[in-house]
């Protein structure tokens, strides 16, 4: 029923979101990307990196190729892929538990994966180092399903949902620190895996992971304009043409996919999934979920950045990622915290 | 017409609404009031068609539960409030089932607009709602449901946040939205207000439907008394309005 004519008046309302932003931030993911790749021990010149890129003529050629090709384009893929998987998955756990401060760690995935990576690396006689990854992700998958399983009803509270979390992290947390206690010989390698890194970047390793995270990624981007409702109580979502109950399982499986990807391939970097939502958020000065595909560019430029900076700062020895993360990122973000006020109540 | 018959509603083992007979018409404003805890956000909320229900509520002739074609504005009591969403963006959001999620059309733009200056909002639109008063959040509320140009519109306690001015006002508000041909259905806490605005009043007890009839009906019923556990005093004004006030003395 039309209840109500409209007087024509010209709107002045600014739009919701400004799709020239997310143009933006997709050029930026590909400037930051060749200037990542083009430092380190040896320069690449920007030019030629394009051009075998593009397979233009002129491009580089033998072991410089290699570099490029074998190295450091894997890497850079790997940083960007995680970078937007754990910005992504921050942003949506923050609107789907309507909580600022939620991050893709929240659900035990963390304590799960950094309890499958160190019962890879301190099982006795096998060596299951190189299975460590999987370890990581089906203990990441295996902690968040425990969570699910215990809250009981799906979602009749999220609340519920986010204290099973927690609880489910604090027991794999138990069991990893005991297991690592009766092997000392695995802190090392554990600790080193938990600070996060991407050092293991290979053709192999973006391959799979792109796989799950490129599909974690549509998931969350189709959804993401619906996702805005979930801010609201049920009733008020359910009124304005949501399921939220249903909603919220897909957003929170694809997320927690995602999230499960990054750790098994990167070990846990952390910061990202809150850092990256808000930098996005005050900057813009829109909260919507429109802005979440923005949100995935801007998480991959940010770990492009951090992983040259973990690369070259001490070369040739190497920093951890998460490192960086929280040492640029943490300041950056109370700077940004401070002038547009994120979170305000 | 909304047929409300056997309406049944468990949390558990325990019955939140017991046969519910009622019809409601369309047009009307309809005020469901009683003690708390009488089942009135539950029938409220079985009315949207978010709640499991047994038995059966049918608009014009069709099921509620789970019926997305409707639409149906829903203003709840205690909303939830996005941090970091302006007021425009909050009010759009009203657009959501019409435009489809995040394409909000031209029109919809200029509707809230209008909506916005019809509910005194304009000039606010970019401030967050999270930093609104109580009374210009409830408008906002009501703005956000005028754009979802309803056929139905549930609202939940409107007034129970508010001063008796900006009671008033949104009261006034409503009646616009029941002017358009909107059917109106909210709970109230106070039946002196209900009394002065709903044409039709359903009395809830205890889950159950206690009385059920026109404003002036229901108010000189003795058994309103009853559905307040005896507890109020109704009072005629001089120019014949009745007044109900609680009981100083709960001993009865």
């Amino acid at each position: 029923m039309k209840i109500l004519k409209s007087k024509g008046t010209e709107s002045v309302l600014a739009p919701i979101w400004n799709w020239k932003i997310t143009a933006f931030a997709a050029s930026l993911l590909f400037f930051v990307g060749i200037t990542a790749i083009s430092f380190g021990p040896v320069s690449l010149s920007f030019t030629e990196i394009i051009k075998t890129l593009f397979g233009l003529p002129g491009g580089l050629t033998g072991q410089d190729r290699t570099l490029l090709i074998d190295l450091r384009l894997p890497r850079a893929l790997l940083a960007a892929l995680v970078g937007a998987a754990l910005a992504t998955s921050g942003a949506v756990y923050q609107t789907v538990f309507r909580n600022p401060l939620a991050d893709p760690y929240l659900l035990g995935a963390a304590a799960g994966a950094g309890l499958g990576a160190t019962i890879a690396l301190t099982s006795a006689g096998a060596n299951l180092y190189s299975l460590l990854p999987i370890f990581a992700f089906f203990g990441a998958i295996l902690a968040v399903l425990v969570s699910f399983f215990i809250s009981g009803k799906f979602f009749a509270e999220p609340n519920s949902l986010l204290l099973s979390g927690i609880a489910v992290g604090s027991f794999a947390t138990a069991v990893q620190t005991y297991l690592q206690q009766r092997n000392s010989s695995s802190l090392r390698p554990v600790y080193s895996w938990i600070l996060g890194e991407l050092t293991v970047a290979n053709w192999q390793v973006v391959t799979w992971s792109s796989i799950y995270i490129l599909i974690a990624l549509t998931i969350l981007i189709t959804v993401s304009k619906q996702l805005d409702g979930l801010m609201l109580t049920d009733e008020e979502a359910y009124s304005l043409g949501i399921n939220p109950n249903k909603l919220r399982v897909i957003a929170v499986v694809a997320a927690t996919l995602a999230t499960a990807t990054a750790v098994s391939a990167s070990g846990l970097i952390g910061f990202v999934g809150i850092v990256v939502p808000h930098l996005v958020r005050g900057i813009t000065h829109r909260v919507t979920n429109r802005g979440l595909l923005t949100i995935a560019l801007v998480g991959a430029s940010f770990l492009v950045l951090a992983d040259l900076g973990a690369r070259t700062l001490l070369s040739p020895a190497e920093l951890p990622i998460g490192v960086i993360t929280a040492f640029v990122g943490a300041p950056f973000f109370l700077v940004v915290l401070r002038k547009k006020r994120l979170v305000t109540q | 017409m909304i047929k409300i018959e056997d309406l049944n509603v468990r949390f558990g083992d325990r019955n939140i609404l017991t046969d519910i007979n009622i019809e409601i018409e369309d047009g009307k404003w309809t005020c469901l009031v009683g003690p708390n805890g009488a089942g009135k956000t539950t029938l409220l909320k079985s009315l949207l068609g978010s709640q499991p229900y047994s038995g059966s509520i049918t608009d014009s002739g069709v099921e509620v539960f789970r019926n997305h074609d409707r639409n149906v504005a829903f203003v709840p009591q205690q909303p939830q409030i996005p941090i970091g969403m302006s007021v425009s963006e909050y009010v759009m959001l009203g657009r959501s089932k019409r435009d489809g999620w995040g394409n909000e059309s031209n029109k919809s733009r200029n509707l809230v607009t209008d909506i916005l200056q019809l509910t005194g909002l304009f000039g606010m639109q970019r401030q967050l709602v999270s930093q609104l008063s109580g009374g210009e959040m409830q408008r906002a509320l009501i703005a956000r449901a005028l754009v979802q140009e309803p056929t139905l519109i549930l609202l939940d306690e409107p007034t129970s946040a508010l001063d008796l001015h900006h009671q008033i006002a949104v009261l006034n508000n409503i009646e616009i939205l029941k002017e358009r041909g909107v059917t109106i259905i909210s709970t109230m806490h106070d039946i002196t207000l209900a009394a002065m605005y709903a044409e039709k009043i359903v009395v809830m007890h205890q889950g159950r439907v206690l009385l059920n009839g026109t404003s002036d009906f229901v108010i000189h019923s003795p058994e309103l008394k009853t559905a307040f556990e005896n507890r109020i005093n109704v009072f005629t004004l001089d120019s014949g309005r009745p007044v109900i006030v609680a009981k100083k003395d709960l001993t009865n």
